[in-house]
């Protein structure tokens, strides 16, 4: 997820923002479906670099710059259900990361306060 | 007035009319029984969240008002998502309330087509629209907050000669805060769980939260009540069973996803249930512009068109998304989707929604999961690539400087004279990142119980209390926003019932 969202002058990258705290969250709170889902993404994602850049190593074991073009190139997959997979653990790592209060402040929007998850019960 | 959320014991109450789903069709229907002096209970799968009890962050939206995270795609040739509602007011608590009349030709297609709707049916449905207009607060977005999102687009399309208007949206004073999507905190949209829903329970009515329902009731061929488990809202865990009997009639207002599935997980019995399940598709097209845009300050959505709804079949919107969806929804990773990122002040998005003609089916799954399929068709696919082309010509006469058409296989951005691209794209939906907003059918209500779940009155062909008042009748296509439409059918529906 590191990899999708990296650290630049600009922004603060995804693990800035909190995202163990918030996978943490994300396995207690989600339901079983989506979180199947993102395991699996993420499990292709690691496993398919022979797909995109011919190196028979999982994803963490390549060097950043070589990750990232595996990860561009994977989620240009012209295989739907592969690029798809990816697709979804981008999404929940984007959920962390664009909520971040630098985030959004460098994108001229206010922190945002925490979601209350509170319900009305009686 | 009595509110009973989730419960661990079993509980059991008895009222003259069960409302299944306090959504746009659900609410309308329940408080037009309520005012007619029944007895109602509104039981809802999903709890009750007031103004306060909103999420800030789309990760919060998920978790705490779609239903089932958003995890609900529609199964064909690509995965789309269904985007919907499961807490009390359902999918007008996520909506942007926009609010469009019922279009004649509808009416036209619905007596030609099936039968129904024919004679004063048009023009009451046109009354309580009038009627709804007026207690929901019906009215066009203060300039101040409509944003520059939509001026723009409305700048676009009058450059480039065609209709557009800005939204009639159900409001009272948009402030413009951008947040429609996650539930509107300064309560200036009309959702139903701040309007009907309150006036069910002042009425002596019961709502019960957090209960989604497993089946209805039924003896021989009349609907008793309805039954199933309390789900807990942030565990997920089941609670105690509860059991409302009617002694008068089950209205099934669930949704499309889960009104066909709950009547065949109770053993109704007809080959078209399920059936008939339609869509407006949707995708979007950035445009790039010179200066900021800030689509997060002003309505979520704000503008529209219907120039392009009757040919070839698609309406275009304005719709502002933070950058929590935008970062995935741009192509790219790493460092080069962090630049694209850092555009996000200067893009507009503008949509479309397909008044699609392919049809599919939703029906109950394994586990009692709601199964849709849908593929999609050529033609929709070129109405699809003709919309994208519209928004992206727009985009340009309103000075953009480069569209982002997020189509597999093309260029990230493209230039004004790039547009032949998009004019030309894949005919694959696998290539296009869409989801499914407004849906259709499932019970559709017709004529011929052959050809049909239910009548003209929403009530289930062949037997007795048993009416469907949500979007799953409606056996066509709209090509406008349905909210409207599914409201004044609820309320229809029920003066018919309570003058039977």
């Amino acid at each position: 997820m590191v990899t999708l969202y990296p650290r630049t002058e600009a922004f603060p990258g995804l693990e800035d923002t909190g995202i163990d705290e918030f996978l943490v969250r994300f396995r207690r709170e989600s339901t079983f479906l989506i979180y199947v889902g993102v395991l699996l993404g993420t499990f292709l994602f690691h496993w398919s670099t022979l797909l995109t850049v011919y190196i028979p190593l999982p994803a963490f074991m390549l060097p950043a710059g070589l990750r990232e073009k595996h990860a561009s190139r994977v989620l240009g997959s012209r295989i739907y259900l592969l690029r798809q997979a990816v697709f979804l653990v981008k999404l929940v790592a984007g959920m962390c990361w664009g909520a971040d209060a630098r985030v959004r402040e460098k994108l001229g929007l206010p922190p945002q306060p925490a979601d209350p998850g509170t319900w009305r019960q009686s | 007035m009595t509110h009973t959320s989730f419960r661990e014991d079993a509980f059991t109450l008895d009222v003259d009319y069960i409302v299944v789903g306090s959504g746009a069709g659900g609410a309308t229907a329940a408080s037009a029984l309520a005012r007619g002096g029944a007895h109602v209970a509104v039981v809802e799968a999903g709890p009750w969240r007031d103004p306060e009890h909103y999420p800030h962050s789309m990760y919060g939206a998920m978790r705490d008002l779609f239903d089932d995270w958003g995890a609900g795609v529609a199964q064909g040739r690509a995965l789309w998502p269904i985007v919907q509602s499961s807490c009390v007011g359902g999918t007008t608590v996520i909506n942007c309330a926009i609010c469009v009349r019922t279009p004649a030709d509808i009416f036209d297609q619905w007596e030609r087509e099936h039968g129904v709707a024919g004679g004063s049916f048009r023009d009451t449905m046109w009354k309580h629209q009038d009627a709804l207009e007026t207690e929901l607060s019906a009215e066009l977005p203060p300039p101040e907050s409509l944003g520059r999102n939509s001026e723009l687009a409305l700048i676009g399309a009058k450059a480039l000669g065609y209709e557009s208007h800005v939204m009639t949206r159900y409001t009272k004073r948009c402030a413009g805060s951008g947040q429609c999507l996650q539930g509107c905190r300064s309560e200036r949209k009309q959702s139903l769980n701040l309007q009907f829903i309150p006036e069910v329970l002042a009425k002596g009515g019961h709502v019960l939260s957090c209960a989604p329902v497993h089946r209805v009731l039924l003896e021989g061929r009349r609907a008793v009540g309805v039954t199933g488990r309390f789900r807990h809202p942030q565990t997920h865990k089941k609670g105690g069973t509860f059991t409302v009997r009617a002694r008068k009639a089950v209205l099934v207002a669930a949704s499309v996803t889960h009104t066909a599935p709950i009547l065949e997980r109770s053993g109704v019995k007809n080959p078209m249930l399920g059936l008939g399940f339609r869509a407006h598709p949707g995708t979007g097209v950035f445009g790039i512009y010179d200066d900021v845009v800030d689509m997060n300050k002003g309505a979520t959505q704000g503008w529209a068109s219907m120039a392009y709804r009757d040919d070839p079949g698609f309406k275009l919107e304005t719709l502002s998304i933070p950058p929590e969806m935008l970062s995935s929804r741009l192509s790219g990773v790493g460092q080069e989707l962090m630049r694209r990122i850092g555009e996000y002040r200067h893009i507009a998005m503008w949509v479309l929604a397909v008044r699609a003609e392919s049809v599919g089916t939703v029906h109950n799954g394994l586990f009692d999961r709601s199964v849709v399929k849908y593929g999609f068709n050529e033609a929709d696919m070129l109405r699809l690539r003709k919309g994208m082309g519209v928004i992206a010509r727009t985009h340009f006469a309103a000075g953009a400087k480069k569209v982002v058409p997020g189509i597999f296989g093309l260029p990230y951005e493209l230039t004004a004279d790039q547009l032949s691209l998009i004019d030309e794209g894949p005919l694959d939906p696998r290539a296009y990142i869409a989801i499914l907003s407004h849906l259709f059918g499932g019970c559709v209500m017709g004529k011929d119980p052959a050809r049909s779940v239910c009548d003209e009155s929403g009530r289930v062909h062949g037997y007795e209390g048993l009416l469907v008042a949500d979007a799953s009748v409606i056996p066509t296509n709209l090509g406008v926003n349905p909210q409207h439409t599914i409201m004044a059918l609820a309320r229809t529906f029920v003066d018919r019932l309570l003058e039977a």
